[in-house]
């Protein structure tokens, strides 16, 4: 291996886990192709200050890419070279091209997906007694006026549900109300969705805003009834 | 150490395999969100404003959408008859023409349908626009059809029970049922002179659009299943008239590609010269 092939390694290896190594470990996520693009310049930058450090690591590093550049004593290579300065310019063209054409793409829409409570609806604990009667009479209002959308098997799939977005939310996902307290849960039933935030895209939500048909005890009823059938536990700050 | 020339076919067959790489990632990106819009073909010749069964609709591509029962708000409907609509629209740079198609086994009187959109940059609730917490909401624009009259209302709304037909009617629509299908025409001038409370489509601009039909069909007792606030509706989707054909991408990429060949051309004979 010469001077330049351990970076080439390095930077293809580089490249290899970004793609596909670090999105399968557990709580990451697929990068964005800019984000790649971001940290294999990282990387490249890096070795080029590191192969310039010495003036003999420099000239290790540099002089087979002039070679190949300037053509001398290239041999069979010759042709590939060509190749090369004339691929260049039509990758620099085509990437010109992509990213001043007009999008076919429709506006990118962010939605924060659990917005921040209002104060008044922080740290309020349910008042309804945890018994099997007002479990058993929550999961009741539950199916009266939830499970069109939310789904009687607490799945976010009720026969309601196909046309909206975004979908109703999947209760038994543990990261839907799992990681919320009830509190947060009785704010989302009672205002719905118009009482989302601007971040929260209220103008999308077909949540009711239950608070002008359902008196508070239900609300508080309805919660315990979601939790008990999704079988998820609110999240507590113990 | 191995000869330049071996080092450098390395570069190359890496180099080709990342580029490559990234070309492929990048664009199965763009195939991912077509069908979240209807897309406005821009045609010369007349547009089909009568004519729900046109020829010239075949070359608009459909794009569907799920329908849910309004649930919403009071009264809510649990079950409607549309399970989907497909939409296809054209344009000629000033009239655009919507075609909504719906499948539903019987002709009844009472069939209704309607397009909604969000009008200039506010956002709007797709319930009739109805005020929300931090977003004052609305107004939107909507186009409604109905069987009976065959004709469209064009009609304003900024919440609930504000619903109301505007004093300009600009919209026709035309409908025809033919092998348990309606189709429906919807059409009407890109912009108008009411830009407060009428759509204005600007080709090459996305704006929000969003549908409900009413299926006439009628309960035992002879009353309508669906009607008024119950019907079958949809979320927000995206709408886009087509603009001219732009060609200034291609003389761009031509300077960018013309630049990078100078630039090597120079470094080359910088390289040759010897530093």
């Amino acid at each position: 291996m010469g001077a330049l092939g351990k970076p080439i390694i390095l930077m293809v290896a580089m490249y290899m886990f970004l793609k596909f190594v670090l999105p399968n470990i557990p709580g990451s996520a697929p990068l964005p192709s800019s984000l790649i693009a971001l940290y294999l310049l990282l990387t490249g930058s890096g070795i080029v200050i590191f192969e310039t450090l010495s003036k003999e690591s420099k000239d290790a590093f540099w002089s087979p890419i002039q070679r190949f550049l300037t053509g001398e004593k290239m041999g069979g290579l010759q042709a590939l070279r060509y190749g090369v300065l004339i691929f260049f310019p039509l990758l620099v063209g085509w990437q010109t091209y992509g990213s001043t054409a007009v999008s076919d793409m429709p506006p990118t829409e962010s939605r924060t997906i659990h917005p921040a409570p209002p104060g008044e609806y922080t740290g309020l604990s349910n008042p309804v007694p945890k018994t099997p009667e007002n479990i058993m009479q929550g999961k009741g209002f539950y199916a009266a006026y939830c499970s069109p959308c939310h789904g009687g098997n607490f799945d976010g799939k009720g026969p309601a549900a196909r046309g909206f977005i975004p979908a109703p939310a999947n209760f038994a996902d543990p990261t839907t109300i799992a990681m919320l307290q009830e509190s947060y849960l009785f704010w989302r039933i009672k205002k719905g969705g118009v009482g989302l935030p601007i971040e929260g895209a209220p103008w999308k939500s077909a949540m009711p805003r239950w608070e002008v048909e359902l008196p508070d005890e239900w609300i508080w009823k309805i919660i315990m009834g979601e939790y008990d059938g999704a079988h998820q536990s609110p999240r507590t700050w113990e | 150490m191995k000869p330049a020339n071996q080092i450098m076919k390395q570069v190359l067959r890496y180099g080709a395999v990342v580029t490559v790489a990234m070309m492929i990632g990048g664009a199965s990106l763009g195939y991912a969100q077509e069908s979240v819009s209807v897309r406005a073909t821009l045609i010369t010749g007349g547009l089909p404003l009568e004519d729900p069964n046109a020829a010239v609709w075949s070359s608009a591509p459909p794009a569907m959408f799920p329908m849910s029962p309004q649930v919403h708000w009071q009264n809510r409907i649990q079950e409607v008859t549309v399970k989907d609509v497909i939409v296809r629209a054209l344009h000629d740079g000033n009239q655009m023409a919507v075609l909504l198609e719906y499948a539903d086994p019987t002709q009844d009187p009472d069939d209704a349908a309607a397009l909604e959109f969000m009008v200039g940059d506010k956002k709007a609730h797709f319930a009739h626009g109805q005020p929300m917490l931090q977003v004052e909401g609305g107004p939107v624009n909507i186009w409604f059809w109905k069987n009976k009259t065959d004709k469209a209302v064009d009609m304003s709304a900024k919440g609930f029970g504000t619903l109301k037909p505007q004093e300009h009617q600009d919209v026709k629509a035309k409908g025809v049922y033919a092998n348990g299908t309606w189709k429906i025409v919807f059409s009407r001038n890109l912009s108008t002179a009411h830009a407060e409370e009428d759509v204005q489509i600007t080709p090459g601009e996305f704006i929000s659009i969003a549908f409900a039909v009413w299926d006439g069909r009628k309960d035992g007792s002879g009353d309508l299943v669906e009607k008024g606030s119950q019907k079958a509706i949809s979320s927000w989707w995206y709408f886009r008239a087509d603009a001219p054909p732009d060609y200034s991408g291609y003389m761009y990429a031509a300077i960018a590609a013309a630049l990078a060949l100078g630039f090597q051309f120079v470094l080359i004979r910088k390289l040759k010269k010897g530093q």
